[in-house]
C-alpha cells in the first residue's frame, strides 16, 4: 500500500509575475502569428456551426451543454464572454430563437467548449434546451461577443469575483481559467446563491480552491433557505462581508455577474469600500428592453464581423425584444461609471498591438473652465449653493455653516491660517451674495467695501457667488 | 541594492586649505558662533565663498540624490546631474549598473554631454571628438604624429553611486561617508514595495528658484507654513506637525479624523507587511533620513482633492490603494512621496549662492497609459501648485536674508526638523573644516 498521507509542509509554487493568457503573445508579436496560432487567438467572433458531445446536470436547475465545433476548429475566446446560439425552438423549418449565453468552459481546453443554462420553468428556450439539446444536436452559433472578460495581460491579477446564482457561469469560465494558467494572481470569489443545494460548480470549486493556493471561494446564501448547519455568509451582498473577504477590494478588479437588482446594490457597496468604478466590471443577466436593444446592436455588429449580415436580428429589433422573457441569459457586456448601460461593442478590435488607446478626453484644468456655474458639479447638502468660479463647482451648504471649512473639504484652494477672522488670509472675493462676518480685524472695511470678506468667519444669507 | 562600480578619481583642489587664514578662521567662527534654534545668519545664505564650502563640505563628501531608476531604464541611458561647479553623468551600463563620471572632457575640460538626460553608446566629447567608453575610459583620440599620448592617462573622472529602491544617489568624494549603508537599510523596505523598477515618468519639472539650497531645504522640512498650500492642504491632514496637547480647538475634530485614518492605514500596513513607523534621524546619523508612513485625508489614496487614486495602475506589487504617503527625506537634497498609485521625486540642486533647481519627479506604474489610466494635469496638480507657492516662499526668504535689518529668528516647536537639518550642516561642515 502506498501512503499518501504526508504531514510534511509542502512548498508554494513558483510562479512567474503575473497572468498572460495564451494567445497573448501570439498577439504581440510583430510578423503575424502562426494560422494554427492565429486560430486559437480570439480576434473575430464567427459563425460557425457545433454540434453537442454531452450534458452535464448542475445543481441548481442548471445544465451545462458541452459542444465541439464541426469544422473541426477549435473556439477561440476570452474568459467571460458569450456566444449567441439559434435554437430550433419550434421547429426545423421554422425560424429558429436565438439566445446568448456566457460560455462556461475555459478557452484554455479549446478543442470543446461549454454553455452552461439555467431552466426557467416559464421561459421559450430553456425548457426545450433543456429537453431537446443531446449529444449529436447541431446548432448554428455566433461568437464569441462581449466586452465582459479578463484582460489578455495583467501583471497584477488581483480579483474579486462576485457572481449571484446563474452569475457564475462567466465567472466559471474566469476561474478555470486562470486555474488552468501559470502566473500569480490573487482570486476571491464571492457567490450567492438562493438555497444551499444550489450552487452550480460548487464541487469544482471547492476542488479548485483546495489545490490552487491563489483562489479562494466564499458561499452566501440569501435571506431564505438557510439550513441549520450553513457554514458560509448568510443574507445580501453588504459592504462588510465584501470587507470580510476582501480587505483589499480597493486594489482588486472586480468582474460581478448576476441580476439587475445585485448587481446595482454591489455597484453601491464597491464603492463604498474603496473601489474604483473604472476597475468594476460586470455583467446584467436580467434583460430590460434597454439592454435586448443594445445587446442586440452588438451581436449585429459581430454578425457583420462575421461575414455576414444577422438580417432576422437587426430587421426585427422590436419583435425580438418583444419575444424575450426577462431573466433569460441576457447579458449587457459593458458597464460604465455613471452605472448606466451602454453598448460597448466589440473590444476585439481595439485589443490588437497596434491599436490606438482609446481617446480619453482629459479633463480641463479648474482655470480653463467656462465661468459658468450652471454646468459645474455640485456637491454637499444644504438650502444654499455657492459657486465657486475659478474652481469650478458648486457647494451646497446650509446657513449657519462657516464657509471656509466647506469649500476646503470641496476642494476650493483658499488659504487659512488663524480661522478667526484675525490674519486675513482666507480673504476672497464675493461677486454676489449676501453673508453675515463676524470677523475680528482681519479685514478692512474698504476690502469689505470692494467686496472681499473672511470665510472662515462667514455664513452666507443666499447662494453666493464667490471668486476663488 | 548595487554598488558602486568605480573607484573614484575626483580628489582636486581643496577649498579649505587654499582660503587666506584669516578668511577661513572668519568662517569657523561663523559656524561655532551658530546659535542653536535659530535661523542662520545671513551670509549662509548669501555668500559666494560660503557657497562654495557647502560644495565642498556637502555635496562634494555626502550622497547626493541624483535620479530613480525611471530615468535610466535601458543600457546606455544617461543623465546629466549638476550642482554648484560640478557636472555629473549617471549613466546605466551594459551590465545594468550604474556609472557616474564627471562630465569634463580630459582634453580641454569641455562637456561630453550636454543633453539632460538622452541615451548613449560611447561618449563622445563635441569639441574635439575625444570618446570615452561607457566606463568612461578614452578609447579614441585623434593623435597624428603624437609617439608619446597614452590614452591610459585620460579617463573620465569616476564617482560613486549607489541604486537604492529604485534611487540613484551619487557622491564624489574619494572615500564617501560609511553609514549610507545604513541608512540604505533603514529605507529600502519601505520603498521596495513600490517598485521603482516598474515604473516610468509621467512628468518632470525643473524649476529655478532664486534661494539658497539650504532655504529650500529648511522650507521643505515643516508644515507651519502649510496654510499657503490650498491643494495640499486637501491631502494633508491641518493637523500635520502637531501632536497631542498640541492641537486648537478648531482642529479638534480633524484631528480625530486624522488618528482614525492613522489607525486603519497602520492596520492595512500590518496586513500587507508594510513599514510604517517613524525612523527620525535627522542629525543623529552622517547619512541623515527621516521616513514614515502617513494617512491622508479624504479617501486616503492620493494627492487628489477628494483622497482618491490619481493613477488606476497600483505601484508595485502593492494590494491596496489606501495607503497614504510613504515620505522620506534625506539630508542633504532630498525628499520623497511614495503612494499606491504614483510617487514623486524631489531633487535640490544647487546653482550658486542664491539660486537652486527643484526637480520634481512624476512616477507612475509603465504600464499606465497617459489619458487612460492617469490625466497628466490633474496628477501633476498639487505639487505642481505646492512647488510654485514654496517657491515664493522661499524666495521671500532669500530677500529678507540679503537685507541688513535681517538678523536669525526663532524655529518653533514644529520646526524641529529644520533645526534638525541646520545642525545636520553645521556639523558636518565643521567636521569637514576641523
Ligand atoms: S575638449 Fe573634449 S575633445 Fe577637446
Ligand atoms: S565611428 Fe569614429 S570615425 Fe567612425
Ligand atoms: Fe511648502
Amino acid at each position: 500500500m502506498i501512503d499518501v498521507l504526508t504531514e510534511t509542509p509542502v512548498q508554494e509554487p513558483q510562479r512567474i509575475r503575473g497572468l498572460e493568457m495564451p494567445w497573448n503573445r501570439v498577439m504581440g508579436s510583430i510578423e503575424g502569428p502562426a494560422s494554427a496560432a492565429k486560430a486559437l487567438g480570439p480576434w473575430h467572433p464567427q459563425e460557425f456551426v457545433a454540434e453537442c458531445v454531452e450534458t452535464v446536470p448542475e445543481a441548481g436547475g442548471m445544465m451545462t451543454f458541452v459542444f465541439r465545433r464541426c469544422d473541426g476548429a477549435p473556439l477561440a475566446f476570452r474568459p467571460g464572454q458569450y456566444v449567441n446560439i439559434a435554437f430550433p425552438v419550434n421547429g426545423d423549418d421554422q425560424e429558429p430563437v436565438d439566445r446568448s449565453y456566457s460560455l462556461s468552459s475555459s478557452p484554455t481546453q479549446p478543442w470543446t467548449f461549454s454553455v452552461t443554462v439555467k431552466r426557467d420553468p416559464g421561459g421559450l428556450v430553456s425548457p426545450w434546451v433543456h429537453q431537446n439539446v443531446r449529444p449529436g444536436t447541431v446548432l448554428d452559433m455566433l461568437g464569441p461577443v462581449g466586452a465582459f472578460h479578463l484582460p489578455d495581460a495583467d501583471r497584477r491579477a488581483r480579483y474579486l469575483f462576485l457572481a449571484a446564482g446563474a452569475g457564475i457561469t462567466p465567472i466559471m469560465s474566469m476561474m478555470r481559467t486562470i486555474h488552468s494558467l501559470a502566473g500569480t494572481a490573487d482570486v476571491v470569489v464571492l457567490y450567492h446563491g438562493a438555497e444551499a443545494g444550489g450552487f452550480a460548480f460548487h464541487r469544482e470549486l471547492a476542488y479548485i480552491a483546495s489545490v490552487d493556493s491563489r483562489i479562494k471561494v466564499f458561499y452566501a446564501l440569501g435571506d431564505r433557505g438557510r439550513p441549520e448547519d450553513w457554514e458560509g455568509f448568510s443574507g445580501r451582498l453588504t459592504s462588510a462581508m465584501i470587507d470580510e473577504v476582501a480587505p483589499d477590494a480597493n486594489g482588486r478588479q472586480v468582474y460581478a455577474c448576476g441580476p439587475e437588482g445585485y448587481l446595482n446594490s454591489a455597484t453601491e457597496l464597491l464603492r463604498k469600500v474603496g473601489v474604483d468604478d473604472t476597475s468594476i466590471y460586470m455583467e446584467f443577466f436580467s434583460g430590460d428592453r434597454q439592454t435586448l436593444l443594445e445587446y442586440q446592436a452588438e451581436l449585429a455588429l459581430a454578425a457583420d464581423i462575421a461575414g455576414e449580415i444577422a438580417e432576422d436580428i437587426a430587421e426585427s429589433a422590436e419583435d425580438y425584444f418583444e419575444s424575450q422573457p426577462a431573466a433569460f441569459g441576457m447579458y449587457e457586456p459593458g458597464y460604465d461609471e455613471d452605472g448606466t448601460l451602454q453598448a460597448t461593442g466589440l473590444a476585439l478590435e481595439a485589443v490588437g498591438p497596434e491599436a490606438p488607446a482609446a481617446a480619453a478626453t482629459p479633463a480641463p484644468a479648474p482655470e480653463a473652465q467656462a465661468p459658468d456655474a450652471s454646468s459645474f458639479d455640485t456637491v454637499g447638502t444644504g438650502s444654499l449653493t455657492l459657486s465657486f468660479m475659478r474652481t469650478g463647482i458648486n457647494v451646497r451648504i446650509d446657513p449657519e455653516e462657516p464657509i471656509l471649512g466647506v469649500a476646503q473639504r470641496a476642494g476650493v484652494r483658499i488659504g487659512a491660517n488663524c480661522k478667526e477672522g484675525m490674519c486675513g488670509s482666507c480673504k476672497v472675493v464675493r461677486l454676489s451674495g449676501e453673508i453675515d462676518m463676524n470677523h475680528q480685524g482681519g479685514i478692512r472695511k474698504r476690502e469689505i467695501d470692494a467686496g472681499k470678506f473672511l470665510p472662515c468667519c462667514s455664513t452666507a444669507r443666499t447662494d453666493m457667488v464667490i471668486d476663488a | 541594492m548595487t554598488t558602486s562600480v568605480n573607484a573614484p578619481l575626483s580628489a582636486r583642489g581643496k577649498l579649505a586649505s587654499a582660503m587666506p587664514a584669516e578668511q577661513l578662521a572668519e568662517i569657523t567662527e561663523l559656524f561655532a558662533l551658530r546659535r542653536t534654534g535659530y535661523s542662520l545668519d545671513a551670509p549662509f545664505y548669501t555668500d559666494p565663498t560660503i557657497f562654495k564650502l557647502d560644495m565642498e563640505a556637502i555635496f562634494g563628501q555626502h550622497w547626493i540624490f541624483a535620479g530613480s531608476v525611471a530615468e535610466l531604464p535601458e543600457p546606455g541611458d544617461y543623465i546629466t546631474v549638476d550642482y554648484g561647479p560640478y557636472s555629473l553623468i549617471v549613466l546605466r551600463t551594459d551590465e545594468g549598473d550604474v556609472n557616474v563620471l564627471h562630465n569634463v572632457c580630459r582634453h580641454r575640460g569641455a562637456r561630453v554631454l550636454t543633453e539632460a538626460a538622452g541615451s548613449t553608446g560611447n561618449l563622445v566629447c563635441g569639441y574635439h571628438s575625444w570618446t570615452y567608453s561607457p566606463e568612461g575610459n578614452l578609447i579614441h583620440a585623434s593623435a597624428p604624429g603624437e609617439a608619446k599620448f597614452d590614452k591610459n592617462c585620460f579617463a573620465l573622472k569616476r564617482a560613486h553611486s549607489r541604486e537604492v529602491a529604485g534611487l540613484i544617489f551619487v557622491c564624489i568624494a574619494d572615500v564617501p561617508p560609511a553609514d549610507f549603508d545604513e541608512t540604505a537599510k533603514i529605507f529600502e523596505p519601505y520603498l521596495a514595495p513600490h517598485d521603482l523598477s516598474k515604473t516610468k515618468i509621467a512628468y518632470q519639472q525643473n524649476i529655478i528658484e532664486e534661494g539658497n539650497w539650504k532655504l529650500v531645504m529648511e522650507n521643505n522640512r515643516e508644515c507651519y507654513h502649510c496654510d499657503g498650500h490650498p491643494e495640499l492642504a486637501c491631502s494633508l491632514f491641518p493637523t500635520w506637525g502637531l501632536t497631542e496637547g498640541l492641537i486648537p480647538a478648531h482642529l479638534e475634530e480633524v484631528w480625530d479624523r486624522n488618528k482614525e485614518a492613522q489607525s486603519s492605514l497602520e492596520e492595512r500596513c500590518r496586513r500587507y507587511g508594510l513599514p510604517y513607523e517613524v525612523v527620525e534621524e535627522l542629525d543623529t546619523r552622517i547619512a541623515g533620513i527621516r521616513i514614515s508612513r502617513e494617512s491622508l485625508d479624504g479617501e486616503g489614496e492620493s494627492f487628489s482633492a477628494d483622497g482618491r487614486r490619481l493613477s488606476k495602475k497600483l505601484l508595485g506589487d502593492l494590494r491596496d490603494f489606501r495607503l497614504g504617503r510613504c515620505s522620506m527625506h534625506l539630508q542633504p537634497n532630498s525628499w520623497f512621496h511614495f503612494l499606491g498609485d504614483h510617487v514623486i521625486t524631489f531633487g535640490v540642486f544647487p546653482i550658486n549662492e542664491h539660486q537652486s533647481l527643484v526637480r520634481t519627479t512624476w512616477l507612475v506604474a509603465d504600464d499606465a497609459e497617459e489619458g487612460v489610466d492617469y490625466d497628466l494635469e490633474k496628477l501633476t496638480y498639487t505639487w505642481k501648485q505646492t512647488n510654485l507657492q514654496d517657491k515664493a516662499f522661499v524666495e521671500l526668504c532669500q530677500q529678507g536674508a540679503a537685507s541688513p535689518a535681517y538678523e536669525p529668528g526663532p524655529y518653533m516647536k514644529s520646526e524641529y526638523q529644520v533645526e534638525a537639518f541646520i545642525n545636520w550642516y553645521v556639523q558636518r561642515v565643521q567636521e569637514h573644516l576641523a
